[in-house]
Order: structure tokens, then sequence, then C-alpha cells
């Protein structure tokens, strides 16, 4: 219980801190936005492809690619606060705290969950302010925000072992531009049989295409875009394996000490 | 002008003395070459699509991209050397102010020329094709110059304007936007919408016109397909020049 406690003061302190820093969160919000914006109206005429699934609505296919990279860059923003937290002496005064040291790694994730939901959540209204239809309706909505925060704990284990084993704010701060390779080796936003044979064979061993395309099925109530549960199992299972790296990476920065 | 030299060797110190500070510029946009090309290759089949080799259709992009980041870094540096207070000296110098952003923007259009090369490299190695021969290729290496410099003045206005490192992310995303709203992943006759117009409108649709005659077998090296994207380099950099001088001078008033 007192553990609960000390992960959810973790986790609110992790957001307060993201949203007093606007520069941090621009990228969270703001690119995922255009880039759904520039993919929906710039590759929509892909429809008329031989092979591209029949779909009501195009904004409603691409956007579980927005919503995987929401919680990519929500990941990557949780990874650049603890390396500055690091690098500027916060996290030695934590260490110090008589608290089980795992829940400071899932105080920071905790953190990550939830931005992850409102990220998601702004994603899916912006998609059908502008048009998106979600057949699915409202459970899959919600589902679909879940799935995201899940993932984006999966992201923002990564970020973290990195972070606490480098403890370098720059390296996170470089690390951007590799976590769009985990985006785009997954059919983020066009259908896996339309992707290049190399990538196609690729996007079968990223966990994120099982994510995408479980939040495609549910949004667009269509089985034969993707399984939900693949892509539930997918979110767990990396959000599990890198919780678990990023400790160890914590037990092994402590044995440094 | 032996201070804009002065300068430009100091900018180009930089990238000797920091080591992988290349590295961000010039890998960014080639994944975001692959990436693209393995996501959207197939958009060539599509009629009114000039190339039948995406990756040919993506290489100036991603050209004009590393460049523009290049560009824009100067602006991220000048933030800094404000915040740090190494500004403020070079401003009591007895020397035009404009002349103190010429030198990093000179470094910084040198600096361009690794990841616009790499980039080409790469692009040429997974099978883009050099239909426009030395005239194209001379089209695109000036576009990414141009394109580089006129990012670097957008930079410097944010710089002037805000004074603070954390301006960062506004000076990137505004040569993200500039490049994405045109005519990116297809050309002007594929897009739909709102985006559509807004490419229309958008010069840097003209710029990558200029560029893509290197690559685009559907874009053929001719006066035709230069001159707009040299008049909308030019109009660009005269507007941001205008407004980054404007800066300049209210500094320290």
């Amino acid at each position: 219980m007192r553990e609960g406690r000390v992960v959810a003061a973790l986790g609110r302190r992790a957001l307060t801190v993201q949203f007093r820093r606007a520069q941090l969160l621009m990228p969270t919000f703001v690119l995922p936005l255009i880039l759904l914006a520039v993919i929906a109206s710039g590759t929509s005429a892909g429809q008329g492809l031989r092979g591209f699934p029949d779909v009501g609505s195009f904004l409603a296919f691409v956007v579980p690619g927005t919503v995987v990279q929401g919680t990519l860059l929500a990941g990557l923003t949780s990874g650049t606060a603890l390396a500055g937290d690091i690098e500027f002496g916060f996290f030695d005064r934590l260490l110090t705290a008589p608290v089980h040291r795992t829940s400071l790694v899932l105080g920071r994730l905790f953190g990550t969950f939830v931005l992850a939901l409102l990220q998601s959540t702004l994603f899916l209204l912006v998609a059908l302010i502008f048009g998106a239809h979600y057949p699915g309706g409202p459970l899959a909505v919600v589902a679909t925000i879940g799935l995201a925060g899940i993932n984006a704990v999966g992201m923002g284990g990564i970020t973290a072992a990195i972070a606490l084993r480098t403890g370098s704010l720059s390296l996170l701060q470089s690390l951007f531009p590799f976590m769009f390779v985990m985006l785009f080796t997954a059919p983020a936003f066009f259908p896996q049989d339309l992707l290049s044979p190399v990538l196609h064979d690729i996007s079968l061993y990223n966990p994120l295409t099982y994510v995408v395309e479980g939040v495609r099925a549910l949004l667009n109530d269509d089985g034969s875009l993707g399984n939900p549960w693949e892509g539930l199992a997918a979110a767990c299972g990396l959000a599990v394996a890198t919780t678990a790296i990023s400790t160890l990476a914590l037990k092994e920065r402590l044995r440094r000490l | 002008m032996s201070v804009a030299l002065a300068l430009w060797r100091r900018s180009l110190n930089e990238v000797l003395r920091v080591r992988g500070a290349l590295l961000p510029a010039t890998i960014a946009p080639l994944i975001f070459m692959f990436g693209i090309t393995g996501q959207f290759g197939r958009l060539t089949g599509l009629e009114g699509f000039p190339t039948d080799s995406y990756i040919s259709w993506i290489v100036p992009l991603s050209c004009l991209q590393g460049a523009g980041f290049a560009g824009a870094a100067v602006g991220a540096n000048l933030a800094r050397d404000i915040e740090l207070g190494w500004f403020d000296r070079l401003l009591v110098a007895p020397v035009p102010r404009p002349l103190l952003v010429v030198g990093p923007i000179l470094g910084a259009v040198s600096r361009s020329m690794v990841p616009a090369t790499v980039v080409l490299v790469a692009g040429l190695l997974i099978g883009a094709d050099l239909t426009g021969g030395i005239y194209g290729l001379l089209c695109l290496y000036f576009a990414a110059a141009a394109f580089c410099a006129t990012a670097a003045l957008w930079g410097v206005f944010m710089a002037v304007t805000f004074r603070t490192q954390q301006a960062g992310p506004l000076m990137q995303q505004g040569v993200f936007l500039a490049v994405f709203l045109s005519t990116a992943y297809t050309p002007q006759v594929l897009l739909r919408g709102w985006l559509s117009h807004v490419a229309h409108l958008n010069p840097m649709t003209h710029v990558l016109e200029l560029a893509r005659q290197a690559t685009v077998a559907g874009i053929e090296p001719s006066f035709a397909h230069t001159w707009p994207g040299v008049a909308a380099l030019a109009g660009m950099a005269t507007v941001l020049g205008a407004l980054a001088v404007n800066g300049l001078h209210r500094m320290g008033r």
C-alpha cells in the first residue's frame, strides 16, 4: 500500500514536471498530430491500390500509427526526464529515501502510462473531429487508450533502462530518430502486405506490428485488420520485459555507486 | 569579412571537437528515407506518379531535410551563445551585426553537405536513379545549401526573438512543417483535401521540384523546373533574413 503511494506520488511528479516544461511536451503531442494530418492527406490516394483493405475512413486506418507513435514519444520523453533527474542529482536524493528501489522505476513508468492515456485520447478526439469514424464504438476507443498506455510503459521501460545505464541526458535526447526505426518497421501507416518485402519480413518480428494492427482492428471493428488480443499480449509482454530490464539497470547502477 | 570567416571557422571547429555532432542531422533523414520508402513505396503504382522508383522520389526530400536540420541548428547554437553571454561580447565588437551570423550560417551550409551527400549515396546504393545527370545533381546540392541557409535564418530569427534554448523545438519543427506540408510523399495530383491547397501555396513544393530534377525521371532537368525553386528560396531567404536582421538590431536596446 505504501509502495503504491510512492509510485503514485512519483508518477504525479513526473507528469507535473513534464507539463511545466512545454518544450518537452511539444514534440510528444504536436509532432504525431502533424504527421497524422500530412499522412492522412498525403497518402490517402493509396486506398486505390490493389490489396488495400476496404475501410470506411482512411483517417481511422492511419490513426493507430499515430497512437503508437505517441507511445514511443511518451516513452522517450520519460527516459529523457529520468536522465535529467540523474544528471542534475535529483535521482540520487530519491535513492536515499526509505522506499523499495523498484518503486522508483515504476513511479516513472506510471507517469508515462498516464501521459500516454492523455495523448491517445487527444489523438483519437482530433481525428474524430476531422472526420474519422470508429465503427468499433466507445468500448473500442477505451480499449485503444488502455492498450496505448500499456505500450507506452513498454517504451518507457526501454528508455528508462538506457537512462539508468548511462545517466546521459544528451544520449537520450539524440535517441529521437532511433525510436522511429521501431515505428517504421511496423505497418504503422500502411497495410503490412503493401510494405516493401524487406520491411514486411522485419515487421513480423516487431511487437509494435501486433499493437498497431490490434488497435486498427479495434477501431475499425474489423478482425481482418489485426487481432486485438495479440496486440494486448505484445504490449503486455513488452511492458513486463522492459520494466524488468530497467529494474535490472537500476540495480546495476546501485552496485556501481 | 574577416569576422565572418573567423566565425565560420569557429562553427566548423565545433564539428571537429564535438564527437558525433553531425550524427543526428545525418541519421534522422536516413531513417526517415528508409522508413517512408518501406511504408509508402507502393504509391508509385498510382496513376499520376512521375516515377516508378519511390526511393528516387524521397531521396531529394531527405537531402533537404538533413540540410534543413543542419541549418536550424544555427539557431539552437545562437540561443545557447545568447544564454551563456558569449553573444553579448560579440555584440560590442565594432562590426555590423548581420556579419555575426553570416559565419555560423556559412558553417551550417558547409556542414549540410555531409548529410546531403550521405543520404544521396545511401539512396543511390539502394536503388535510386540519377536521371538528372550533372545538371540535376547541381540543382539538388544548390537546393540543399540554399534551404540550409534559409532554415538557419529561421533559426536565427527564433533565437533572437526568444533568446532561450527552449525555442529549439520550434526551430526544428518549423523545418519539419515546411518540408512535410508540401509534395513530400506524393505529387500534387495525388494530394487530397487541405494538404493539396497548402502544398500548392507552400514555396517548398517548388524547392522540392528543383531538387527532384536529380533523381525523378518524370521531372526532367530544365529551366522551367529550376527557376520556381530558385525564386522560392530567394523569397524565403529575403523574408526570413529581414526578420533575423531586424531581431539582431533590436538586441540589447
